[in-house]
């Protein structure tokens, strides 16, 4: 999904490539960018479900207005992923209402 | 609490502006703006604007955005990035967001620029993960170079739908359709032709009926809606798509002037000819007081940041005058023309000039062969090489009539006016003009009868880029195959700033209907 090559911007300028964790599993991404962009270039569209009907949400206005794409990072839930940078070795959990693990 | 003489709230083109003119004649300033980077949305339009030079036309928008970062610098502007104003209250006191901590600022004036939000509408599965925004499309592509996805349905035609609609096909994406359940496209002509002649198909009257997916977006279907905006049953039509996009429109940010007290004019502040609420010392600028474009919001946050300067006692009368004058002449240009804030709502049927526009252009998307004839800048059956300026409508754009250095295009002081060909120039095929509108929709024709051949040049924009001896299909406006196409010239240049002009190689009879090419 990552654009190698912009006819009008060129390429696109990145950080270092760094390691983060997402539900357990690890996934590169590059420093600096959104979470969510690091999630979806690795293919991730479900951020959360909703609390009362379990509903899958993501990415919606990208410029951290909406929050439908907030997960659990480090710990933290209702974190915008749009537009919180990512760093090396960042715990990001899928969100479930505003806990990390879907209730019985 | 720290005081400032002027308090600015959002970084965008008008907040910045307003920042600049008010610090240049010696304002203590200070922007807040709540995102990580400067510049508003600037940074994401990349396509070229329309005006005139005095706009910033055939500029990329965030080129434009990095000329404003570097007066705002110049001019000791201190902007405060991540930093969320809070609210307004009485005194002209703010509170601002930082981190964890809020902050408190007194301002002697304040200029509100918190801009826009977009619309959004409902229907079955919106809440998908996959429907979007069309700005988070354009963030997403532009900003952080990722593609929001790989096959893509815009709905919505407006300057926002048809523009980001480029944009995802300047990033590789496929967009799928069009859709709009207005009768009539809503942005402008020429933003649709250059969409349009990439054989995107558009469907007005159309509505979303639902979007498909368990978890994100696998399909959306689509329905015609009658004259009450019923779908009609059996007009569905599905797509496989993983992205639908919404460019329904935006709202002004109005919060804050509200939660200052300022008097509302329906959705936007009441605001006197410079930016002034009713509240004295509060401005608003930009879109939060009327949705415009990045070209108007600019000249509004001067003239409102002139205002504050002449109220504090930095500017004279006189030269507060000559700027304001100088700017609301620039900015009525602006609103000049068909798609003008006067005209809102207003049916239009012929042009300026009296020319009858060219419904297929309103409806498809593409000018109809049937309307060429009625608009003398296409031109057709000349000899030598001629441009064919494919501009209908009356929008505020001139950048062609500078481009030609040989005076061939001709539109006069009145930037709305449809561009005419002078008679008495000739062209010399430079391809100038082609590259400099912003619209895309000037063409250079050279028919050589004798060889049965023609020779068509037009923008390019996309990658990879066609190359000489290159052998294709010629596409016509509606980005239809028409006929086989080889490439004879491929001009970049850096004036042309990466419009790309293109020449291709057709047989006679298509030298005017021939406007893209496709690699085989």
């Amino acid at each position: 999904m990552r654009i190698k090559e912009h006819p009008i911007l060129g390429a696109t300028e990145k950080g270092a490539t760094v390691t983060f964790e997402f539900d357990g599993k690890p996934i590169q991404g590059f420093e600096g960018e959104p979470i969510a962009v690091a999630l979806r270039a690795a293919g991730v569209m479900v951020h959360r479900h909703t609390m009362k009907e379990d509903r899958p949400r993501g990415i919606f206005c990208a410029i951290g207005r909406c929050t439908d794409c907030v997960m659990i990072v480090d710990g933290k839930p209702n974190i915008r992923t749009c537009v919180t940078p990512l760093k090396a070795g960042m715990k990001v959990e899928t969100q479930y209402g505003v806990t990390a693990k879907k209730e019985a | 609490m720290e005081r400032y003489e002027l308090i600015v709230v959002g970084a965008g083109p008008a907040g910045l502006s307003a920042a600049i003119e008010a610090a240049k004649a010696g304002m203590k300033t200070v922007v807040f703006d709540e995102n990580a980077k400067p510049g508003g949305q600037l940074f994401k339009q990349i396509h070229k604007f329309f005006g005139s030079k005095e706009h910033k036309a055939k500029i990329r928008g965030y080129n434009i955005g990095e000329t404003l970062l570097r007066e705002a610098e110049t001019c000791g502007v201190e902007v405060v990035l991540n930093a969320t104003v809070a609210g307004v209250y009485e005194g002209r006191e703010l509170t601002v967001m930082q981190g964890d901590s809020i902050k408190h600022f007194k301002g002697d004036s304040i200029v509100v620029a918190t801009g826009a939000s977009e619309n959004m509408v409902t229907f079955p599965g919106w809440t998908l993960p996959g429907v979007i925004g069309a700005g988070a499309a354009q963030t997403m592509m532009n900003l952080h170079g990722i593609k929001p996805g790989s096959r893509v349905l815009m709905l919505g035609t407006g300057n926002v739908g048809l523009v980001v609609s480029y944009q995802l096909l300047q990033a590789g994406c496929e967009v799928v359709a069009l859709v709009d359940a207005s009768k009539k496209i809503g942005g402008y002509g020429v933003h649709a032709a250059k969409v349009a002649r990439t054989g995107v198909p558009f469907y007005l009257s159309h509505t979303i009926v639902a979007v498909h997916g368990e978890d994100c977006v696998k399909g959306v279907t689509i329905g015609e809606v009658d004259a009450a905006w019923q779908v009609i049953p059996g007009s569905e039509k599905t797509f496989d798509v993983d992205t639908v996009c919404l460019a329904v429109g935006l709202s002004p940010m109005a919060q804050l002037v509200k939660s200052a007290g300022c008097e509302m004019n329906g959705i936007v502040p009441a605001v006197d000819a410079y930016g002034a609420t009713s509240v004295p010392g509060i401005y608003a600028a930009g879109d939060v007081s009327g949705i415009e474009e990045a070209s108007s919001a600019m000249i509004e946050g001067r003239i409102a940041g002139a205002a504050a300067a002449y109220q504090a006692g930095y500017l004279e009368k006189s030269d507060f005058e000559s700027i304001v004058t100088a700017h609301e002449a620039s900015l009525g240009s602006l609103r000049e023309g068909m798609f003008g804030p006067k005209q809102r709502g207003r049916v239009q049927t012929v042009t300026e000039e009296g020319i009858v526009l060219s419904q297929s252009l309103l409806t498809k998307g593409y000018l109809d062969e049937s309307d060429l004839a009625h608009f003398p800048s296409i031109q057709h059956g000349k000899t030598g090489v001629y441009p064919v300026i494919e501009c209908t409508q009356n929008i505020p754009c001139n950048p062609c009539q500078d481009a030609c250095v040989k005076g061939c295009i001709l539109i006069g002081n009145d930037i709305t006016s449809l561009p005419v060909i002078n008679a008495e120039a000739t062209c010399t095929g430079c391809g100038m003009c082609v590259a400099s509108c912003s619209g895309q929709a000037i063409f250079l024709v050279e028919e050589k009868p004798l060889e049965s051949t023609a020779y068509v040049s037009f923008p390019y924009e996309f990658l990879p880029l066609p190359e000489k001896g290159d052998r294709g299909i010629a596409l016509d406006r509606s980005g239809a195959p028409i006929c086989d196409a080889e490439i004879t010239a491929v001009r970049t240049g850096k004036a042309m700033d990466q419009t790309h002009v293109v020449t291709m190689k057709v047989p006679l009879d298509y030298a005017s209907t021939a406007r893209f090419f496709r690699r085989r």
